[in-house]
């Protein structure tokens, strides 16, 4: 187990430059993801940690050592792929040994490892097959247990389950949470779904364009987005913007002329975006008229599509409601619940609560 | 369930069916047929070569095979055709899958030019290169040796399996190599240990074809070699263009046949390899 430091990053492309100084300290028995729409960096810097890209420039040190120049063998790493990358002409018993057997480990020890993690990721019966002859969730298990064996100081993994199907996506990431709470080793962990990294990781680092936007605890990049990047890209369903100009400390100027009322004053003036989520918005007896457009319940909640102006907004609310399409509702949210983004930078604005 | 209660489509793709299969089959005729008769003459005497109407049916002899071998030294031609045929297979597949690998994936500017440079080098007439190389190999004193010929016909079987081969790793997922280059191994670990045994039947089939490249090479080992180091098709060269005696048919047909068994054995032997390469070419090319 160790520590990941990565110092103002960079990588480039010839003249193109596609990650721009990024910084993230990673401490020991840490899960971290990355997270990001495709083409904003996260593959290529887990490829600069794992050493399968030059770093154009900054450093990378993994367990205090500056690993900049060291070949992808010598780093003790271990990484999963998002297609596996199994050794066809392998069976999953070769397949777990490899990287023993490249060690010249004693025969022995090499055998009681792989069954050590066969048997952690019930794979026992399986060691004599190819890896064409398992299912997608088997091959998946096989590539984890292959990192596993290796008993290595930094698990690095590449949207390991985006080939798998909804279902076993969401078992497989319980697996994945659980093995990491009994092997406690730091984890760097690649996807694209905003809804992997908030489960899985102790702390989330959000990238956009090459840059980090924001990284923390999961729950503090959903409560406090510091951007409005941020604030789009994390929460299911997504949060709901309203563009416009203050007029007044509390009063939101829509672009269709709609004046919003806010419970509390925002500082500064000019064009903000204002970001409620749609779990944060209640029906109310007083609050701003929405007239309701769709009803979709599920059961345990019901999500309402509204109409504020021409404003669509999206509510969602615990159990079940009495309004019908055409109906006018009144919406609601707590202070606390409001996000304000300057118009111009989409950085967070903080509100005096 | 009979014909009848299948719908039409069915029905119609079973026509199409054996429409393709009478096709296939007419070509296949048209193809061997050349071969069909070499080989039959090979067995006639002169005499019976020239009946016409030709005849299927005569007394079939092995004359032409016994005297002609003894006289013109081709059991010598045979194994020197096997010698250069494997030696500038193994070498071309060798460096060639090299390359080829090394363009598929190395990361290097202009990796793509270089690639297509060396395949326009094949676009050069090899009459344009046998005089130039028969002056080199003089001024070396290598003429008339396996060796020469081997170089030679590296000459133009590099760039064809290299071009080949890097068609066929490109199509390898690149994560492979890293693996295993993570796992421990070396750049070279993860080819040799990885790469190389996936692309077997790739490797093969390619093998076969620059073998047969090789084996039926006729203008070089013309012109390289001269008695020690010559190989079959200059024997039947020599023969079509006896202008002192004519054209002997009974020989040149018992050469020719000859020179074609191995190919068509090894072939068959190694057919299950050529069709997986063939088709894995296909789908992932």
């Amino acid at each position: 187990m160790s520590t990941v430091e990565i110092r103002d990053v960079r990588k480039s492309y010839g003249q193109l430059e596609v990650i721009h100084g990024v910084t993230v300290d990673i401490s020991d028995g840490e899960f971290v993801a990355l997270v990001g729409p495709s083409g904003c960096g996260k593959s290529t810097l887990l490829r600069m940690i794992a050493g399968l890209e030059e770093i154009s420039g900054g450093e990378i040190a993994i367990g205090e050592r500056v690993v900049n120049h060291v070949a992808p063998k010598d780093r003790d790493i271990a990484m999963v792929f998002q297609n596996y990358a199994l050794y066809p002409h392998m069976n999953v018993r070769d397949n777990m040994g490899f990287a023993l057997r490249q060690r010249r480990l004693p025969r022995a020890e090499i055998n009681a490892r792989v069954m050590d993690a066969a048997r952690i990721l019930g794979l026992e019966q399986l060691l004599e097959r190819k890896p064409r002859q398992l299912s997608g969730g088997q091959r998946q298990r096989v590539a984890m247990g292959r990192a596993i064996v290796r008993q290595p100081t930094v698990f690095l993994f590449d949207e390991p389950l985006s080939n798998l199907d909804a279902k076993l996506r969401v078992q497989m990431r319980s697996e994945l949470k659980e093995l990491h709470q009994r092997l406690g080793v730091t984890t760097v962990y690649v996807t694209h779904d905003q809804i992997e990294a908030m489960t899985l990781a102790d702390r989330v680092v959000v990238m956009n364009g090459g840059v980090v936007e924001q990284m923390g605890p999961p729950l503090d990049l959903y409560d406090r987005p510091q951007s409005l990047f941020v604030a789009a890209f994390i929460g299911s369903p997504p949060m709901n913007f309203f563009e416009g100009t203050l007029a007044g400390a509390a009063t939101l100027l829509l672009d269709d002329d709609h004046a919003l009322q806010l419970p509390v004053p925002v500082p500064g003036e000019g064009r903000v975006t204002l970001g409620v989520r749609p779990e944060h918005i209640h029906l109310a007896d007083e609050g701003w008229p929405a007239v309701v457009s769709v009803i979709e319940p599920t059961g345990s909640e019901t999500q309402i599509t509204a109409r504020i102006g021409e404003h669509l907004v999206r509510v969602l609310v615990r159990g079940r409601t009495a309004a019908r399409p055409g109906d006018t509702i009144r919406l609601a949210a707590r202070p606390a619940d409001l996000h304000v983004f300057d118009g111009a930078s989409g950085r967070r604005r903080e509100m005096a609560l | 369930m009979t014909a009848a209660a299948l719908p039409p489509l069915r029905r119609r793709s079973r026509l199409g069916h054996r429409v393709r299969i009478a096709a296939g089959l007419f070509a296949c005729v048209v193809f061997l047929f050349p071969v069909f008769w070499m080989v039959l003459s090979s067995f006639k005497d002169q005499r019976d070569i020239f009946t016409m109407p030709p005849t299927l049916f005569f007394t079939p002899t092995l004359e032409t095979y016994i005297g002609y071998m003894q006289r013109a030294d081709i059991n010598r031609r045979l194994i020197n055709t096997i010698i250069v045929a494997t030696g500038s297979g193994l070498l071309s597949i060798a460096a060639g899958a090299m390359a080829g690998y090394a363009l598929a994936r190395i990361r290097l500017r202009g990796a793509g030019t270089i690639g297509v440079i060396i395949l326009l080098s094949r676009g050069v007439p090899p009459i344009a290169l046998a005089v130039p190389m028969f002056l080199v190999a003089r001024s070396l004193g290598v003429t008339d040796k396996h060796i020469t010929l081997i170089l030679a016909y590296c000459t133009f079987l590099i760039p064809y399996v290299m071009w080949l081969m890097r068609g066929f790793f490109l199509a390898l997922p690149r994560e492979l190599e890293e693996s295993a280059m993570i796992d421990g191994c070396s750049r070279f670990g993860a080819f040799f240990k990885i790469i190389v045994p996936i692309s077997l039947p790739g490797l093969l089939s390619t093998l076969i074809f620059s073998m047969i490249l090789a084996w039926e090479e006729l203008l070089f080992a013309l012109v390289l070699t001269n008695r020690h180091a010559s190989t079959i098709p200059v024997s039947i060269a020599g023969i079509a263009g006896d202008t002192v005696n004519g054209a002997n048919w009974g020989a040149l047909t018992a050469v020719g046949t000859i020179t074609v068994i191995p190919v068509v054995i090894f072939a068959l032997l190694v057919q299950k390899w050529l069709i997986q390469g063939l088709a894995d070419g296909a789908t992932k090319g």
